[in-house]
């Protein structure tokens, strides 16, 4: 009787088998292993979230004064703050342009370097190197291509007999936030580059040389083959160059301050000057900003990925 | 020219893709070029001749940075913040998502869910009350908040990467290490870490290179000169020295050869860790 029951007990267990086991843990376990990336992620990205959602709708001062105020800061920056518009369109241009030119500029290197351009493993490499350098690092490089009397931009321009173009180029509402947008490109093509290279090497190649086969031009070829084949990467890249774009801080900060004229100010850089160097004192307001613009681009990003996939299911 | 067919470009002419691609070396390359030869010039000799070459070549400048511009001050504030949060956001960050990749628990999924949000939440949402929240403990303007918010926010990436990865690692060899008797945390570090061996160095990198770079959370939670951080001191020293262009160039150098140097070695892992969350 004894020996059957240990018997049993001994089968059950085999029967119950080391996979569930190894799948198991005690909560002691658990905790040891999940408790520190919780608790310092609680504390330190989770929270303050929800406090910014919390302060959006107080007036937060100095010295722990927290008024509560609703929906204000939301009208009040709605309604009656023309640099928040200022702000969300140029934020707006920049984010268009760029991520367009991050797509299609980073396929076209990608496709340079795959139709076998000479050193092209090396040129990879070397494509790639601003991707690793800080916003910081890239911005003054590009103040200074900017400067007007011994910059690069200025010295190409008279060298090449187009001297009259020479301009300041920071320095005019008109050309600052687009020879921004041309450094941070300079900084971010290698980035598209690279993932559009990975995704090139894994296309089946029977499909090119079937098209090189029907004597397929190399534009009908990128248009007609390989853009569909790459759809994926392509939607990608789009969102994730979508919401860098929407959150530019850090090279605009250093390059131009968001000056002259607000005409490179950002909603990243307005966040910023409401909360550390207007002398309203107020987190509540910036924060407001904050909230509102997240809302705005999860909602982009999913209209962005519903639209994409959707016309992927009218075609296949 | 005999483009291999199945590469499908034959048709593209071989001479303007040269060009371009020529140009476009140059168009990356050369600043960083330029900006390494004013490294090596006095401000006096580069409002000369902006473009010159560093004839003589003043090493002495990157002691001069190192000791009188502050620069080895920001030097090793970087490197300490930096290697502590890598090396305290891979352990966490590991450990978290071995438990998730291999132990079926209840939560689980909520857990998952929680940390991988981070993926999507913008600093800006989080900049200022971690500003609020740093005052209230005391830890606003310290290395030591700093790299608190850097482990809390890079967390949501590592897991994410690492996760994937782990998930991948047969159950069976998990199987025979609990048969063998191998306990919860011998398993984790005897099996899991050397064989996720190859993530690890994935997110090392990426974390590394991100962090290295950071700027916004530094320029709002620390203000000390003495604490800055390279971007910062950088930043600092343009804006206060704006004509002494030949030792600004110095101090972009001392940022950039930490990063160059690995990249030398070890491009391809960087390309990799670079492009972790991009490429699937």
């Amino acid at each position: 009787m004894s020996s059957s029951g240990w018997l049993s007990r001994f089968a059950r267990r085999n029967l119950a088998g080391p996979e569930i086991d190894a799948r198991r843990a005690g909560l002691g376990i658990l905790v040891i292993f999940l408790a520190p990336a919780l608790l310092v992620y609680a504390g330190f990205t989770l929270y303050p979230v929800v406090r910014t959602f919390y302060n959006a709708f107080h007036t937060i001062k100095p010295h722990g004064v927290v008024e509560f105020v609703g929906f204000s800061n939301f009208t009040a920056l709605l309604l009656t703050d023309p640099v928040f518009w200022k702000a969300v369109a140029n934020t707006a241009m920049f984010t268009i342009v760029a991520t367009i030119v991050d797509v299609v500029g980073g396929l076209l290197l990608a496709l340079c370097l795959f139709a076998r351009a000479p050193l092209a493993p090396l040129l990879r490499v070397v494509w790639f190197t601003p991707v690793l350098m800080s916003y910081v690092v890239v911005g003054i490089i590009w103040v200074w291509i900017y400067d007007y009397d011994w910059g690069l931009a200025n010295a190409v321009l008279r060298w090449v007999g187009l001297g009259a173009f020479e301009q300041s180029w920071l320095g005019h509402p008109s050309t600052a936030l687009w020879s921004v947008l041309v450094a941070h490109e300079w900084k971010w093509l290698g980035f598209n580059m690279i993932v559009f290279l990975a995704a090139l090497h894994a296309l089946p190649s029977e499909v090119l040389g079937a098209a090189e086969l029907d004597n397929c031009g190399w534009f009908a070829k990128l248009v007609y083959i390989i853009a569909p084949m790459l759809r994926t990467t392509i939607v990608n890249l789009l969102v994730l160059s979508f919401i860098g774009k929407m959150m530019v801080f850090d090279l605009i900060w250093v390059m131009t301050g968001g000056g002259p004229l607000w005409s490179t100010e950002t909603v990243s850089t307005y966040v910023y000057k409401r909360a550390f160097e207007w002398n309203t004192f107020d987190l509540g307001y910036p924060s407001a900003i904050a909230v509102l613009w997240f809302i705005i681009i999860l909602a982009f990003i999913a209209i962005m990925t519903r639209l994409l996939r959707q016309r992927d299911r009218l075609e296949f | 020219m005999m483009a291999p067919m199945q590469l499908g470009f034959a048709r593209v002419r071989r001479l303007p893709l040269v060009l371009f691609v020529i140009l476009y070396t140059v168009v990356t390359g050369g600043p960083l070029l330029w900006v390494a030869t004013m490294s090596l010039r006095t401000t006096a000799e580069i409002f000369k001749d902006p473009y010159g070459l560093p004839s003589p070549a003043h090493w002495e400048k990157f002691a001069d940075a190192w000791t009188k511009s502050n620069y080895g001050t920001y030097f090793w504030n970087s490197t300490i913040v930096v290697v502590i949060a890598v090396v305290l956001v891979t352990a966490i960050g590991a450990m978290a998502a071995h438990c998730l990749a291999r132990y079926s628990f209840r939560g689980n999924r909520l857990v998952r869910f929680l940390i991988l949000t981070g993926l999507v939440l913008p600093p800006q949402l989080v900049i200022l009350a971690l500003f609020q929240i740093l005052l209230d403990i005391n830890l606003y303007n310290t290395l030591a908040g700093l790299i608190l918010v850097y482990v809390a926010t890079h967390i949501a990436m590592t897991v994410y990467i690492l996760e994937g990865f782990f998930a991948q690692i047969p159950q069976d060899l998990f199987d025979a290490a609990r048969m063998d008797g191998y306990s919860d945390f011998e398993i984790f570090w005897r099996v899991t870490m050397p064989i996720g061996a190859p993530a690890i160095f994935t997110t090392v990198t990426l974390n590394f290179i991100v962090l290295w770079n950071e700027f916004l959370f530094a320029v709002v939670l620390l203000t000390d000169d003495d604490k800055r951080t390279l971007p910062l001191g950088l930043m600092h020293f343009t804006g206060s020295h704006q004509l002494d262009v030949g030792m600004a160039a110095t101090g972009l150098m001392i940022a950039m050869l930490p990063i160059i140097a690995i990249y030398a070695f070890f491009s391809e892992t960087m390309i990799k860790g670079m492009t972790a969350g991009a490429v699937r």
